[in-house]
């Protein structure tokens, strides 16, 4: 049975006349739990970019459930949700109603409306943050006045607010302690919904330290825009990191 | 021999060149014959006149005024956001709009925000008579653009990666659009809100000059039987309105966490949007249009311009512009810069609190009492009033500015004006020179007020061409109008943008 999610063919991406993508194929199944490494600048923030549609590429195909980005309607994209590297928080919104934006899309305009205004529900968005492992005295805090793991985590919850099926999530043990680490990483490879109680599953994480790679499935290795390899995490060997740093 | 390099600093005090052949012009019109009447002016002002006539009078008026600026405002500041967010890139991206719309609102925008309140207030009095909307009304067309634009440019600093990061969430996108842009928008509100409201009093203020009621036609018939102690009775009052506005403005905490100041900041909103559209209606039906067939005619009749009397107003509308910037630019760090002591700066304060204060046509009238009409004049009065203004932004800058430089700078022994200079100026003239860049957009579109009653530009043809309902004489100059201002607003913004 074919249980590809998403899938890459052939994908080049150039910007201000650099190849930043060259050429990769890549296929992610559902229930895959993907490491993705790279030295810094390899590429691998452009490859979530073209995995959950915000760059468009320069030459080839990205299909999401055998569909082309446009070819989907809201709802199916919505079963993709990413933690940026950078966060992309809105600075002057409190902790809680930036976890609620995550909620944005599975209600009407009214929600945002109350969210902006401070009077809807938080005991959603209150309960991730928990998970998250966020104090409750910073949930009406202002992003700008939070710390740097505090606005992780922030991020964190938003997107698994989201309840989505294919989670990216770009570095995102950056700022946190060690502790912190393994709590978020066991909630990021789990992934689940805490309403449904359903596995999300799918979850590809670009990282860098490697001790943190036990509980993936595969590991890519990504160096100047190309993919070097695509292998099962226990077949991982130092020749394989040799090639990417 | 090293080339001489100018920096930000330099160039804020360079404009003051200007002074020189205005200086010559203004010296050699001199008449010494209206210097009493001048003198008697300056000591009115420490001797208002307070009777309980006369106070009676002043609060009546006063409230005129407050009326109109405060409605004025209201308007335009919600309609100004509305237009604002339709003009700002963010709404185009959301929606995917083809960027042709956004460059035509835009440009929409520019062009109605190009001629001034008053040239529109006596535009419609022409129309439609004199009556208390049309005060209203000359206020909002042009404030409504021009506070689009202040909206417009505080959404542009939107974070992209915000946007694409709440786009990514795939949200409806008016839900996308009104949580990025809630606190942009709540912020410009508080942070040009009371400046907005200033503008809106003041320029009730002029249109009353020019007869739409309020405190300006008291102002204005007091100067003319030169009454200055009762015209001063006026000033006073007016200051202390503004004054109280600003402090009631001030105490009312634009807390957006707060929920029932929100909601009723809501209510507000929609309720002057649904006045506003049917009192717009209503306007339109209760009025009668007997000249807007003269209106009609302007494609039927000839003008009686020639072409180089025509060039030669918009030279010196142009001239007037240029000069009228460089004192605004250069007088306020000038005179701060070199009476750098406390006691002068309060001095210098109320001097430039006056300036704001006392509408354009007022000085200029003033000034004519003992110099004859003249484009330095004119200069001199706009350049004074928006000095006013210039000055007030960059002392509120200076007080918030870190003076460690400066001590540090004074601790080596150097000159307080030095130190000023260097340890203080020398950090905010860039941003300083940013808002005089947009500063110089206003004065152009000012030059109409000085034009009207100093008799020079085409704010004077404007006068004489709506005098005699020459309609295609006044489309000519109101075209001549907007392209000065719109070519002046796009140097500006070049400008501008090059120093943000």
């Amino acid at each position: 049975m074919n249980n590809t999610l998403l899938e890459l063919k052939n994908i080049s991406y150039n910007y201000k006349n650099n190849l930043i993508l060259n050429k990769v194929n890549l296929k992610i199944n559902s229930g895959d739990k993907i490491a993705l490494l790279g030295k810094s600048g390899s590429g691998k923030t452009t490859l979530i970019s073209v995995l959950n549609g915000t760059i468009k590429p320069t030459q080839g195909e990205v299909k999401l459930f055998n569909k082309s980005f446009e070819q989907l309607d809201r709802k199916q994209k919505r079963k993709i949700t990413t933690i940026w590297q950078d966060l992309r928080l809105i600075e002057d919104l409190s902790a809680e109603q930036n976890v609620n934006c995550g909620l944005l899309a599975e209600n009407n305009f009214y929600f945002a409306f109350k969210n902006l205004l401070n009077i809807s529900s938080f005991k959603k968005a209150h309960k991730y943050m928990q998970l998250c492992r966020l104090d409750n005295s910073i949930y009406n805090k202002k992003i700008r006045s939070l710390s740097g793991g505090q606005k992780q985590r922030v991020a964190i919850a938003r997107s698994l607010i989201q309840g989505s099926n294919i989670l990216l999530a770009d570095e995102p043990f950056n700022n946190l302690d060690p502790k912190l680490i393994t709590t978020i990483k066991n909630l990021l490879l789990e992934n689940v919904d805490q309403n449904t109680k359903k596995s999300s599953k799918t979850t590809l994480v670009a990282l860098h330290r490697l001790d943190l790679l036990n509980d993936f499935d595969k590991v890519i290795g990504i160096r100047s825009g190309k993919i070097f390899f695509n292998i099962k995490r226990t077949n991982l060997n130092k020749l394989h990191l040799d090639k990417i740093y | 021999m090293n080339k001489l390099k100018l920096n930000y600093t330099s160039l804020s005090f360079l404009p003051i060149l200007v002074c020189i052949p205005l200086g010559y012009q203004l010296i050699t019109n001199i008449h010494f014959g209206g210097f009493k009447l001048f003198q008697e002016f300056l000591i009115s002002a420490f001797n208002p006149k307070i009777d309980n006539e006369i106070i009676i009078t002043a609060i009546n008026r006063l409230n005129q005024t407050f009326l109109i600026g405060f409605f004025s405002w209201l308007v335009s500041i919600i309609f100004g956001a509305i237009f604002g967010i339709l003009s700002s890139n963010i709404f185009y991206k959301i929606f995917n709009i083809p960027k042709f719309f956004y460059s035509m609102i835009r440009f929409f925008l520019t062009i109605i925000r190009s001629i001034h309140e008053v040239v529109w207030g006596i535009l419609l009095m022409q129309i439609y008579g004199i009556n208390f909307s049309i005060g209203i009304i000359a206020i909002c067309i042009p404030y409504i653009a021009v506070n689009s634009k202040v909206f417009a440019e505080q959404l542009e600093t939107i974070n992209y990666k915000s946007f694409e990061s709440i786009n990514q969430i795939n949200a409806h996108k008016f839900s996308s659009l009104l949580t990025l842009i809630w606190n942009p928008i709540i912020n410009t509100f508080k942070n040009f809100g009371l400046y907005r409201l200033e503008c809106s009093i003041r320029s009730t203020v002029i249109l009353g000059l020019f007869g739409i009621g309020g405190i300006g036609t008291s102002i204005f018939l007091s100067f003319q039987t030169l009454n200055f102690r009762e015209l001063w009775t006026y000033l006073w009052s007016l200051a202390i309105l503004i004054i109280l506005s600003g402090v009631i403005y001030k105490k009312i905490k634009f807390n957006n966490t707060n929920k029932i100041l929100s909601i009723f900041f809501i209510v507000v909103f929609f309720i002057t949007i649904l006045f506003s559209f049917f009192y717009f209606l209503f306007f339109i039906f209760n009025n009668n249009f007997e000249n807007f067939n003269s209106v009609s005619s302007l494609f039927k009749s000839s003008s009686n311009f020639g072409l180089f009397d025509f060039l030669k107003l918009i030279f010196d509308t142009i001239i007037l512009s240029l000069l009228s910037t460089g004192i605004a630019i250069s007088l306020p760090p000038l005179v701060i810069g070199i009476f750098n002591n406390n006691t002068s700066k309060i001095f210098i304060k109320i001097f430039a609190f006056l300036l704001r204060l006392i509408p354009i046509p007022v000085i200029l009238l003033t000034l004519l009492t003992f110099n004859n009409p003249s484009l330095s004049l004119a200069a001199l009065t706009l350049g004074l009033h928006n000095a006013g203004i210039t000055s007030k932004l960059l002392f509120t800058n200076l007080d918030s500015q870190d003076k460690r430089n400066y001590i540090a700078m004074r601790s080596l022994g150097i000159s307080k004006n030095t130190s000023w200079l260097l340890g203080l100026f020398s950090q905010q003239a860039k941003s300083y020179l940013a808002y005089c860049a947009y500063r110089s957009d206003i004065i152009i579109r000012e030059t109409a007020i000085v034009g009207v009653i100093g008799g020079v530009g085409l704010g004077w043809q404007l006068q004489e061409s709506l005098s005699s309902f020459a309609w295609q004489e006044v489309t000519i100059v109101l075209i001549a109008y907007s392209s000065i201002a719109i070519v002046g607003e796009l140097i500006n913004g070049k400008i501008k943008n090059s120093l943000t």
